[in-house]
């Protein structure tokens, strides 16, 4: 089935039609516009789906260019830099008079040994290019890019805000045909945090073979897309050399700080397999904890950054020597099995209401102090069980949890009786 | 015939059968007769009377009026200061019943609340000065703010004597019926910490098992009600296997539901009898007591006790002289 994705059939094709950076856009026609061989490359930096790549297509449509574009799924050593982007620039076009952009997409995505050498042949092709080169970022501070940041003039992309994105949205439903609640896309442009890319791609496959939205559909689609904004979080956190990218890895989540920590606490391991280093991650990880700890005690919000920044950071660069590999990211297994062991954990629960009652204490310590014991006595004294029992006033479904077998379960009772 | 949790069956009723504690069971018996005093905070370890002294207090203060003048409250189970608020009014708006002229409000695991609800209850705590006294009670009393410790008579509980605990021991297994040995005695007092809570339960779990309680009973019952997994995830970790010690971890926590701080005195314990040498247990112990430090800091149990599994990976490879 091919369907066109709405992000391209909806793409602006002109600065105008772009949605909150038409400034950048502007300012970045008006560079690319000026620009004589020997000007400054041009950096379009900030968060996912702001509109840094479209609106380059955009500038190069106004100025009828031709985009020659390398993003992260290209292997970017120096010679196929060279090849694809350094042979655009020192030539021009066959077909036309026409100019070009060389647009060098993502270049967060450079990384280990494959593209070693693949910045400095980008400085090089900036530097000898006959054409502007547009690049885009996520983090321009990285400070792999400190060399590459002299050779360029910055633009900032800024997050949309939530309406910005459901205006979108609602022309593209106008023009589909489709109804939608009002309710429906303003949490779609919520959950997108200010990636309209993302929202975008959200309300196609919500609107897949339907003509009207309703707000109980989103439920199926917004966990998926956290989870893919999870996974690149971890990928930027995990890489990251120094303590500014982990740290602004963790400014790109759509989770919050308590969901992430789980995150990374499920995955340390997968990426720290020397010890030396898995200790260290978790230090700083327990740490950050503990920080966490005295805000909510407190309510002392001011140290959370603190708590942030070893949570990141911390962890991330406890990874000193080996390298880094990419890996498949898992769900928090502590999330899944407190989930999974719900029923289970309300029938302690109530049995440990009922101890409280009796024992003059809480339900934390009657669960850790005394079920222990309760349960000694249920298993080898049935006789003895039973009159517990009787005088915790346990009911049959909380005998059997506490022995854990039918047939002295059975038995306790049947005493019972 | 019934039966009850032996804790309850001989807890002490009065004060003048609390048999430890004398100086403040000195004091608390001067404010019987008197009956004027001011709030309380009861701070110490667990199972050393907090909860028995203020109930007999308030039994021998009460009498027959007890059940009307008293209210138990729990800080970790009754969810937010709201709900103490509410309950406190409900009770403290009306007069004691009796010749006391105020009533108490017994707050347990008061270190548990948050600085704001302390501070919530420092004003509640003012405004029913006249009707009613409160009794806080914690395991630190550093945990408390100031200005609710400055308005208590701070009662600091000392751990109990292992001769008390033993005596006491005996006592309940004479009226039990029960054939306790000497080193059955002697094993209670090891595994129970000084705790009369656990000694007492441990007691009762070993009688379970049979008419004799030695060492080997009372092993038994404290392998059972301590689960092996303990064990086995210091194994996992040591050999470096982290991934499969904390999902044992885990197990702990939620089937078992044993608390972080439980989990961390059974490491504690557990390092002593590990095949290592004398100097490596001493520094797992170390990082141990870090950890449990951290967990009365912390947010999550499950962060604190992971970081203490891959500190356990770390040394077991240090061990091997990796």
């Amino acid at each position: 089935m091919s369907v066109v994705p709405w992000t391209e059939k909806y793409a602006p094709r002109r600065i105008s039609e772009i949605v909150k950076n038409t400034d950048a856009a502007m300012k970045l026609l008006k560079l690319v516009r000026e620009w004589k061989p020997g000007s400054k490359g041009i950096l379009l930096y900030g968060p996912p789906g702001t509109g840094k790549t479209v609106s380059v297509y955009a500038v190069a449509n106004e100025l009828g260019y031709e985009v020659i574009e390398m993003n992260a799924s290209d292997t970017r050593n120096v010679r196929s830099v060279m090849r694809v982007a350094g042979s655009a620039a020192m030539q021009s076009s066959l077909f036309a008079k026409k100019g070009k952009i060389v647009l060098i997409d993502e270049i967060d995505g450079l990384s280990g040994k494959e593209d070693r050498g693949g910045l400095g042949a980008i400085i090089d092709v900036i530097k000898s290019s006959r054409f502007p080169v547009v690049l885009t970022a996520n983090d321009p501070w990285d400070p792999r890019f400190a060399s590459l940041r002299r050779y360029c003039e910055l633009i900032e992309y800024k997050r949309l805000t939530m309406w910005d994105i459901v205006k979108v949205l609602r022309s593209i439903c106008q023009k589909e045909g489709i109804i939608a609640d009002a309710e429906i896309l303003k949490e779609i442009a919520k959950n997108a945090e200010g990636d309209l890319r993302s929202a975008i791609n959200d309300l196609q496959a919500l609107a897949e073979g339907r003509k009207r939205l309703t707000k109980d559909m989103l439920s199926i689609l917004a966990r998926r897309d956290r989870e893919k904004n999870v996974f690149e979080v971890l990928r930027m956190l995990f890489s990251a050399k120094t303590a500014k990218t982990a740290t602004f890895a963790l400014s790109t989540a759509d989770v919050d700080y308590e969901m992430l920590m789980y995150w990374i606490n499920e995955n340390i391991p997968h990426h720290m397999e020397d010890v030396v280093e898995l200790a260290k991650a978790y230090d700083a990880l327990s740490r950050a904890d503990v920080f966490l700890g005295r805000i909510k005690r407190e309510q002392n919000w001011k140290l959370l950054p603190y708590a942030l920044e070893l949570m990141s950071a911390g962890v991330a660069l406890a990874r000193d020597k080996s390298k880094f590999r990419f890996v498949k990211y898992n769900f928090p297994t502590w999330l899944k099995e407190m989930k999974a062991t719900k029923g289970k954990r309300d029938l302690q629960k109530s049995i440990g209401e009922k101890i409280k009652k009796r024992c003059h204490t809480s339900v934390v310590r009657a669960i850790n102090e005394f079920l222990p014991f309760i349960r000694v006595i249920f298993k080898n004294n049935p006789e003895m069980g039973a009159k517990l029992a009787k005088w915790f006033r346990f009911n049959e479904e909380e005998i059997a949890f506490i022995v854990g077998t039918d047939k002295t379960s059975k038995e306790i009772i049947k005493l019972l009786k | 015939m019934s039966e009850m949790m032996w804790t309850e069956k001989y807890r002490p009723r009065t004060l003048d059968d609390i048999v430890n504690q004398e100086e403040i069971v000195s004091r608390l018996k001067h404010f019987v007769k008197t009956r004027d005093f001011p709030h309380l905070l009861f701070a110490g370890p667990p199972g050393t009377g907090k909860t028995t002294a203020i109930l007999a207090f308030a039994r021998d203060l009460f009498g027959k009026y007890f059940e009307e003048n008293f209210l138990e409250l729990n800080a970790s189970d009754e969810r937010g200061i709201d709900i103490i608020r509410t309950r406190v009014k409900d009770f403290a708006r009306t007069r004691a019943i009796g010749d006391v002229p105020v009533k108490i409000i017994a707050l347990d695991e008061a270190d548990n609340m948050t600085a704001d609800a302390q501070q919530a209850l420092r004003r509640t705590m003012e405004k029913y000065t006249r009707t009613a006294r409160f009794c806080l009670i914690c395991n630190y009393s550093s945990k408390i703010i100031e200005p609710i410790q400055s308005r208590c008579a701070v009662f600091r509980f000392a751990p109990l004597k292992e001769e008390d605990v033993a005596k006491r021991l005996k006592w309940i297994a004479e009226q039990e019926n029960v054939n306790l040995t000497e080193d059955g005695v002697q094993a209670i007092l090891y595994v129970s910490e000084g705790d009369m809570r656990r000694a007492i339960n441990t007691l009762q779990a070993a009688a379970a098992l049979g008419t004799t309680v030695d060492s080997d009973t009372v092993y038994k019952v404290t392998g059972r009600a301590r689960p092996e997994e303990v064990r086995e995830m210091i194994k996992l970790a040591l050999s470096g296997r982290f991934i499969e010690a904390r999902k044992k971890l885990y197990e702990l926590l939620i089937t078992y539901g044993l608390s972080g701080s439980d989990i961390v005195r059974q490491i504690h314990r557990e390092i002593y009898n590990l095949d290592i040498s004398e100097e490596w247990k001493v520094r797992l112990a170390e990082y141990t007591g870090e950890i449990d430090f951290r967990l009365s800091e912390g947010a999550h149990e499950d962060i604190q006790l992971s970081a203490l599994l891959a500190h356990f990976a770390l040394a077991g490879a240090q061990m091997q002289g990796g």
